[in-house]
């Protein structure tokens, strides 16, 4: 499906926007910035398909553009020498990929990972950060989220450090809620036991509970979540707090 | 020694300077990297005060009054738990400042600052920082580096957190501490670093016996003195050497002129 945006028949060159830019205000970044920015950007923005697995960026790579998701979720993680990985932070719909390229850093010691497969739009770094020179409304947004994203990764390592796998798993999962249209959840037990840093049979055990309470169903690599407030219940404080915290920063809810 | 100390002893004891390292802004890696125009406009800004062991700089959402520029002190950035179990997040000593949400625009923040290790810092208002913010680019700029920094070192404790042993993290904590100080002694009790670890004390203890066993260390009663850096760099996690290497990246440290 072609993104927004991006007419095919032209050789790749853009027809007009739809007026209200539709597409683009899934991402709520985007949807937030102030009048006329978007208009301003949109010649450098290209649609994007994100796979699952992907890496946009490699640990120590430059973030030569960022990425504002629309249905994907980007993971950001730590790829240990032993071949671990752990992901400290959750990038959906609400956020922007790639803060470094901002943060005047252009580079970071993690790896963006594609966790769930979906759509996103691409920005060339050069051009965000030449709109975000001197301080401004659009780098107070950015900053704002940076702040946001702090806030989450802090509650991951306190959570880290003194929760359950079982508290960190519904943790996970309403995160994924959040950034997601739907009541489902595309992950393998695998894939959570790579996100949470804990063995398989941590997670199996994990869900195995949660499903014999009725909170979600899983079958191969889907979990579809039946009761949200079961989940909150038997999460940690984190969640909420990490959340709650995204809610005082930024102007537009996280999805449900 | 490493670069970070050895620009220290070189600001400290510059043949003008009259004042030690505690009352000396260019203590501070961010103010000695300020630009010649920045540097004089916020010397009447800053105020230097005292920072002793325990002291709250912000409690968790309460709008912050002040940011610190730590010089002699080191600062600890702790969550604690609804249940009263801390983690410290990360750490903040003379390379950097202590209340960037001032800045990121949150104005608080859920988790609280507190003086880890007593000293001297130098305090801004928060209306003068938001005023530098906005006003001057290299300034924003060396804030939001060195906010990535801090980024990459609280990403650093949430895998480590999940991934290493005590003994691991024990180091990790000593060598970030130990940069942000000069010489090679801490004064610090098992119980303040059982809590800034999340851990039991007699962990802790334990950690420090196996440290001292190996020549690593010599702890006693609140005393600890390093005697193996290198040793201490072996035995810790890699997270050490990941943020080390990002904040030597991101804030190279400025001969002072």
């Amino acid at each position: 499906m072609a993104g927004a945006g991006v007419d095919r028949d032209h050789g790749g060159m853009r027809s007009p926007l739809p007026a209200d830019f539709a597409d683009a205000r899934q991402n709520q970044l985007l949807a937030a910035l102030p009048s006329g920015q978007l208009e301003r950007w949109w010649p450098a923005f290209e649609p994007v398909d994100l796979h699952a697995g992907e890496v946009l960026c490699e640990a120590g790579g430059i973030w030569t553009s960022v990425i504002f998701p629309r249905t994907a979720i980007v993971s950001l993680t730590y790829l240990a020498r032993d071949g671990a990985t752990t992901e400290f932070g959750v990038v959906g719909n609400e956020g922007v990929v790639g803060i470094a390229a901002f943060m005047s850093g252009q580079a970071a010691p993690s790896r963006a990972v594609v966790q769930r497969a979906g759509q996103g739009l691409r920005l060339n770094a050069q051009v965000l950060r030449d709109t975000l020179q001197h301080a401004g409304p659009v780098l107070a947004l950015l900053l704002r989220y940076t702040q946001s994203l702090i806030a989450q990764m802090v509650q991951t390592a306190a959570c880290n450090r003194h929760h359950s796998i079982d508290q960190q798993f519904c943790r996970r999962l309403l995160m994924g809620l959040d950034r997601s249209p739907t009541c489902e959840i595309h992950m393998t037990h695998e894939a959570m036991a790579n996100l949470l840093g804990v063995r398989r049979e941590g997670v199996t055990a994990a869900a195995q509970r949660l499903q014999g309470a009725g909170a979600i169903r899983y079958h191969r690599g889907h979990i579809e979540v039946l009761d949200r407030r079961h989940l909150e219940q038997r999460s940690c404080e984190c969640y909420a707090v990490a959340r709650k915290e995204y809610e005082r920063l930024m102007p537009l809810p996280l999805a449900a | 020694m490493s670069d970070r100390r050895l620009a220290q002893t070189r600001s400290a004891f510059l043949p003008h300077a009259v004042t030690d390292a505690a009352s000396n802004p260019l203590t501070n890696h961010l103010l000695a990297a300020l630009p010649k125009p920045e540097w004089e406009r916020w010397q009447s800004q800053l105020k230097v005060v005292d920072l002793p062991l325990g002291k709250v700089l912000y409690e968790p959402g309460v709008t912050l009054a002040h940011v610190y520029f730590p010089t002699t002190a080191i600062v600890s950035l702790l969550y604690v738990m609804e249940n009263g179990a801390s983690a410290e997040i990360a750490v903040v000593g003379n390379e950097g400042i202590v209340g960037i949400s001032l800045f990121m625009g949150g104005e608080s923040t859920p988790s609280r600052a507190v003086v880890q290790s007593a000293g001297q810092g130098f305090q801004m208002t928060a209306e003068a920082m938001k005023d530098e913010f906005n006003r001057s680019g290299p300034v924003l700029h060396l804030l939001l580096r060195y906010t990535q920094a801090l980024i990459t070192q609280m990403a650093q404790t949430a895998v480590c957190n999940r991934h290493h042993t005590l003994d691991q993290q024990l180091c990790r904590w000593l060598l970030l501490s130990l940069d942000r100080l000069s010489g090679s002694e801490l004064l610090m009790t098992q119980e303040l670093i059982a809590n800034m670890l999340g851990v039991r004390r007699e962990g802790v203890t334990e950690s420090a016996l196996k440290l001292q066993n190996a020549g690593l260390i010599r702890y006693s009663r609140c005393h600890i003195k390093v005697l193996d850096r290198a040793g201490l760099e072996r035995r810790s996690c890699e997270c050490y050497a990941v943020v080390k290497k990002e904040y030597d990246r991101l804030l190279p440290v400025q001969t002072a002129t």
